[in-house]
């Protein structure tokens, strides 16, 4: 190998060697400083998996029973099912695979300077837009993470790069509910997108960011053609295997595989439908069973038992991070931190998995790490204990048991059974909690705002990242508007550290402060699923439900 | 009958009036914000605040009232923000599949529960009416999610001679006239079973009178009876409950709709109701007022008609 590697890859491997860096963590790593996935799937001495399932077939028709979104605007969906259908045709930089990799896409490599400031990027060169036969450029890129993060385009990728490469400032306009004037934001330095050559830039920024990678295959972040001015529909340019070929909001969407070659080989099928169902999982199923569907996106509790029992059917899942957690305000009687260890204790998270999504997942410890996190540490699992429930309350001065209310919504379904099955647990212990169901638009209007509320988590790649949103002291999204001090100390310390022995050894105290003063009950990690036809082959189902077409083909 | 036109009309437009104000002022008292749902949980708040100053949102609700109210006049329903096509094209598109649902509906309903309800009727306590009648209760008691997903069971999962869902595209084994016999089975049976028993009562009541107990004294055939005499008098009242049907199946299929995944109206303003997407919601309330006023002014004259004594 010619390229010289990150001085913090060499670092990673020494740490691996001495078996203080987990082989998973490091493959993140490596990859994330510019490794191939390959190389360093051998350095951290494994092999790469590969997806052995017959050879690709050319031709044939798929249909995929999905919401049809308005498509309009790539750099704003803020649904994974809008990007589905888009992604087939506009790309993204990279590719973060089930295994957590990052892989190339339209970035061929990355380099990181030591301090991690700044990134320099290579673009393949053989990646042809569709109209025209032009090769995608540097300044393509450019132009298209410039106007992510420009205010007047409302993407959501400034929350993800804010921190990193944008600055605030004062607008002249005052703002009539505040009465203060306007913030707005920028990129921090005119050099924040450099570019170096046609096919290579460089992107610098004002603080550290291992993430960058990671970042490019941020849901929002397709590569649209400059010439369309951020737009997007039926006939659009894109450098990806399929067209856009018809689109009805809320009916079909349509997609035809383009003549040339693909840079990355493929696509195998010709064409692709996609079929809006509606919301209801009986329709889903319906449509499976009658075969007027080959795939359903994602699958809902209620209607697995019946898909599982189409012959034609299979289930695809994967373990994620991805939970709801039952959190309380620090207020009466929720004060206490007897009474919040009470409701954990009262908990059998084994029967709520169980329960409340068919055993599909796993069972949650009630700190807010899950195993698939690379810094995961094992503390112990918290058993169901009712005893020392009612004793725990009675010493915090209730010994008839306690009456609240918490706030959650119907949908997903599996929600509202789990915080079914968690209240009658509770019962038992006396805690008796009254269910207030709310419709999502409302539950997220109040979220951070209830005393006592199940909110969802989405899936991260790393435990210190979910900590820090959602148990830092002040911070946005701390919901339970949980404080403590030695917990915030040690999430800092820990997110300092690349090393995950390191941080695993900071993360096991994380999360014993967790068990014994944490304000959340977390009953569960869920496994996403989702159904296809045995003939759907090439597929594998992501953790971030996005979907990959090129490599799909159905068996003759 | 020309000043009860008039005030008819004018009863319309003042209803009108007050459903699209209600639906606005409510839509806005719910929770939700459009602007965040547009732009996802990630966006930053100032983002959100951005696009809801560039919607216009930050104005007060009179005025934004007042501006729909114009461009409505004008013929302009504004744009759907789910969508994002004019409400028009959305509306007639779904509205289209919605009728075409209702019309066959009620096509097979009428006749089917007015020859069971008379069926019924006419020999009170027959074997012929229990049988009738306990099928009628057993199909108005079952929900129609449940009878769905019952026939889904047997039609398509078990059986495999029905297609489960009705996107309303015919693919190479499920032609587009069998996507529909499904959503209309359910909506027959559930809608059916209503009408027929309260056409039979209504029989009942007629047959026990005495022009009746005359008629066929008389020695007219029974058929006759039945035909001449008894029909016309026992369907006054379930007139209006037959037109009561059309506003049901224009507004209220939205379970059928959703249950099969059928592209109708009523699912539409489900979503556009969920999404906050206030033209369409409006758009949508303002058809359903109008259907229901129609049904209305329909059984009036229809009243006319059947019974010569009423006049308006």
């Amino acid at each position: 190998m010619t390229d010289k590697l990150h001085p913090l890859v060499t670092a990673a491997g020494r740490e691996m060697a001495d078996g203080k860096l987990d082989r998973r963590e490091f493959l993140r790593v490596a990859t994330l400083l510019g490794v191939g996935a390959g190389a360093a799937y051998s350095m951290a001495g494994l092999s790469e998996p590969a997806m052995a399932q017959g050879a690709p077939r050319k031709g044939g028709t798929l249909r995929l029973g999905m919401r049809v979104q308005d498509l309009s605007s790539p750099h704003t969906y803020s649904w994974i099912e809008a990007t589905n259908v888009a992604r087939q045709t506009v790309e993204y930089l990279t590719y973060t695979g089930v295994d957590n990799v990052t892989r190339p896409g339209l970035v061929e490599k990355w380099e990181a300077s030591p301090d991690l400031k700044s990134w320099k990027i290579s673009l393949r060169r053989d990646a042809k837009w569709r109209k025209g036969g032009r090769a995608f450029s540097a300044d393509d890129a450019i132009w298209n993470m410039k106007r992510m993060l420009d205010p007047a385009t409302g993407s959501s990728t400034v929350g993800l790069l804010r921190a990193f490469i944008l600055e605030n400032f004062e607008l002249d306009e005052i703002d009539p509910r505040t009465q203060k004037k306007r913030v707005s934001f920028r990129l921090w330095d005119s050099n924040a997108f450099r570019k170096i050559d046609d096919f290579t830039f460089e992107i610098n920024g004002k603080s550290s960011f291992l993430g960058i990678p990671e970042a490019m295959f941020h849901y929002p972040a397709h590569m649209l053609d400059p010439a369309e001015g951020g737009k997007f529909g039926v006939g659009s340019n894109g450098t990806g295997a399929f067209e856009l070929v018809e689109l009805e909001v809320g009916k079909r969407a349509i997609l035809v595989a383009r003549k040339d070659p693909h840079w990355a080989g493929g696509p195998w099928l010709d064409r692709i439908e996609v079929i809006d169902l509606g919301d209801d999982s009986a329709a889903q199923v319906a449509a499976l069973a009658s075969r007027q569907v080959d795939m359903i996106y994602q699958g809902a509790i209620a209607a697995l038992p019946a898909a599982e029992r189409l012959p034609h059917v299979q289930v695809n899942s994967v373990d994620t991070a991805y939970t709801a957690v039952a959190r309380v305000h620090p207020i009466k009687p929720f004060d206490d931190k007897r009474v919040r260890q009470a409701l954990r204790h009262a908990t059998d998270t084994e029967a709520v998995l169980k329960v409340a999504h068919r055993g599909l997942g796993s069972p949650g410890e009630h700190h807010h790490v899950a195993k698939v996190h690379p810094e995961y540490a094992d503390v112990g699992f918290m058993r169901r204990d009712v005893a020392k429930a009612k004793a725990l309350l009675a010493e915090a001065g209730y010994p008839n048991g306690i009456d609240t209310e918490i706030a959650c919504r119907p949908q997903p379904d599996w929600e509202l059974l789990a915080v079914q099955t968690m209240v009658e647990q509770w019962k038992e212990a006396g805690i008796r909690v009254k269910i207030n169901v709310m419709p999502s638009a409302q539950y997220w209007d109040v979220w951070t705002k209830v005393p006592f509320g199940f909110t969802t988590w989405a899936h991260r790649p790393l435990g210190v990242m979910v900590l820090g949103l959602a148990y830092r002291t002040g911070a946005a999204w701390n919901e339970a508007n949980w404080s403590n001090k030695e917990f915030d100390a040690l999430l800092a310390e820990a997110e300092g550290y690349l090393d995950v022995e390191k941080r695993r050894a900071v993360v096991a105290r994380l999360e014993q402060i967790m068990l014994d003063d944490g304000p959340a009950v977390v009953p569960l990690w869920r496994a996403l699923f989702n159904y296809s036809d045995k003939k759907v082959k090439g597929y594998r189902i992501h953790p971030t439900a996005y979907i990959e077409f090129r490599e799909v083909w159905i068996e003759g | 009958m020309a000043r009860y036109l008039l005030r008819q009309s004018l009863n319309i437009v003042l209803t009108l009036l007050a459903v699209t104000f209600l639906v606005f002022a409510l839509n806005e008292l719910t929770p939700g914000d459009v602007a965040r749902k547009l732009l996802g949980p990630y966006a930053t708040q100032e983002q959100v605040d951005h696009l809801f100053r560039e919607m216009g949102l930050d104005r007060p609700l009179l005025v934004r009232y007042a501006e729909y109210l114009g461009n409505v006049l004008r013929g302009d329903l504004g744009t759907s923000v789910i969508y994002r096509q004019p409400v028009a094209d959305v509306l007639l598109d779904r509205l289209g599949h919605t009728l075409l649902l209702a019309a066959i509906c009620f096509a097979v309903i009428v006749p089917l529960s007015v020859a069971l309800g008379v069926l019924a009727g006419m020999r009170e306590r027959s074997p012929l009416d229990r049988g009738i009648s306990v099928f009628a209760s057993v199909c108005a008691s079952v929900p129609e999610f449940a009878m769905g997903v019952f026939m889904l069971a047997i039609f398509v999962v078990w059986l495999g001679v029905l297609p489960g869902t009705s996107p309303m595209r015919a693919t190479a084994e499920w032609p587009v006239w069998m996507q529909f016999v499904l959503p209309v089975a359910v909506v027959t049976l559930y809608d059916a079973g209503y009408l027929v028993s309260m056409i039979r009562a209504s029989m009942v009541e007629v047959m026990r009178q005495p022009f009746v107990r005359t008629a066929v004294l008389k020695g007219m055939p029974f058929g006759r009876v039945v035909t001449r005499h008894a029909m016309r008098n026992a369907l006054i009242t379930p007139f209006t409950v037959i037109l009561l049907q059309l506003n049901y199946l224009v507004s209220g299929l939205v379970v059928v709709e959703t249950l099969f995944a059928y592209p109708g109206f009523g699912r539409m303003m489900l979503e556009a109701a969920l999404a906050k997407d206030i033209a369409v919601v409006e758009a949508g309330a303002l058809v359903a007022v109008m259907v229901t006023m129609l049904t209305q002014l329909l059984g009036d004259l229809g009243y006319m008609k059947l019974d010569p004594r009423i006049r308006i």
